[in-house]
């Protein structure tokens, strides 16, 4: 698939247009991604540590659970809005970017392994799981997010 | 005079092959500054949990000192490393972060968030057996949670700003910013001119 075409579009958007002009509002709008990133970070490694025992083992995982889940849909939508800003001032360099593909294919991934398989999987009774699944879950989703920040900040060493 | 001070020490620093050799590996350097900012997410993302608990935004059916006990741990593993990466980067690249405006700010917000901090935890010792179960903590825990997250905030921010130069010594800038962010000959040669 030629993805050129998009970011060419991109490139030419008025979000291009206010990112190339005013450098300052670039590097904010980068502060909201990172803080947000901070948000991310902290609510997903609460909720999986707490799936493998690690932390707040005198608190229900359900309750870690149902209070984490609002603060990471916050802060993705938070991430994925000043992303598309980002990408936009440097659009054509990241369509040959190998990271920003690594990212956005982890993103991808971990969207769709949160709201389609570890939700769904960790909603009903967690007794009647095998007790490894909560910890292979909790592992899975820790991998992926550690990639998507990690490919996230090499886009900018590439 | 502390301007000359810390040039002098920052331009010291930079003579050791170690400092040049850590700022020109490709690898080493740059998987240092991703350790830090990766780090962020332990350190901050534990702190960000508590003080969301403190202001009644999160986790308000969870006893505070338990929020704040069982992530303490964490929290601090990811300060150590932290810090490690941050002296290690400031290690690097010792004279441009020495005549930084924001890294000057930084090391400020950093001083002030360390002392909301050490009080905030005084105030979380009387939480037992009061406000713990409170869904929404007492004014003074919730002011003192916002100016943490605030504090910190502007500690993320001016971190990530210290890669633009808009305020770097080579730019055209006032006495006072030539001052505020010890760019010591740059400062001495306006003198001069002005004089």
């Amino acid at each position: 698939m030629d993805t050129l075409p998009f970011f060419e579009w991109l490139d030419t958007s008025i979000l291009a247009d206010i990112s190339k002009a005013y450098g300052g509002t670039f590097a904010i709008v980068q502060v909201f991604h990172l803080l947000s990133m901070v948000v991310l970070g902290g609510m997903i490694l609460t909720s999986d540590l707490r799936l493998l025992g690690v932390v707040m083992r005198d608190v229900p995982v359900d309750t870690v659970l149902d209070n984490t889940q609002p603060w990471i849909n916050r802060s993705l939508v938070v991430i994925i809005l000043t992303g598309i800003f980002m990408s936009s001032a440097v659009a054509i360099k990241l369509n040959y970017n190998e990271f920003f593909w690594a990212k956005m294919a982890s993103l991808a991934f971990g969207i769709f392994f949160l709201y389609a398989i570890k939700r769904p999987l960790l909603r009903g009774d967690l007794s009647e799981l095998n007790a490894w699944t909560p910890k292979v879950l909790a592992i899975a989703s820790l991998t992926v997010w550690f990639t998507v920040a990690a490919s996230g900040r090499w886009i900018g060493f590439s | 005079m502390l301007n000359e001070l810390l040039l002098s020490f920052a331009e010291w620093l930079d003579t050791h092959a170690w400092s040049t050799n850590l700022h020109e590996s490709y690898y080493m350097y740059n998987w240092v500054e991703g350790t830090h900012v990766l780090t962020l997410m332990v350190f901050l993302g534990m702190l960000a949990v508590i003080d969301l608990r403190m202001l009644g935004l999160a986790f308000k059916d969870v006893p505070a000192s338990t929020i704040a006990h069982r992530l303490d741990t964490p929290m601090m593993i990811g300060f150590v490393v932290m810090v490690v990466t941050g002296f290690l980067l400031f290690y690097a690249i010792p004279v441009r972060s020495t005549n930084s405006i924001w890294f000057r700010i930084k090391v400020v917000l950093l001083i002030a968030a360390g002392i909301n901090a050490l009080l905030f935890r005084n105030k979380m010792k009387g939480a037992v057996n009061s406000w713990d179960t409170d869904p929404l903590p007492p004014k003074r825990i919730r002011v003192g949670a916002g100016l943490s997250l605030t504090l910190w905030a502007g500690e993320v921010a001016t971190g990530r700003i210290i890669a633009y130069d808009w305020y770097d010594c080579h730019q055209q800038m006032s006495s006072f910013m030539y001052w505020a962010a010890g760019c010591v000959n740059e400062l001495a040669a306006l003198e001069q001119a002005g004089g």
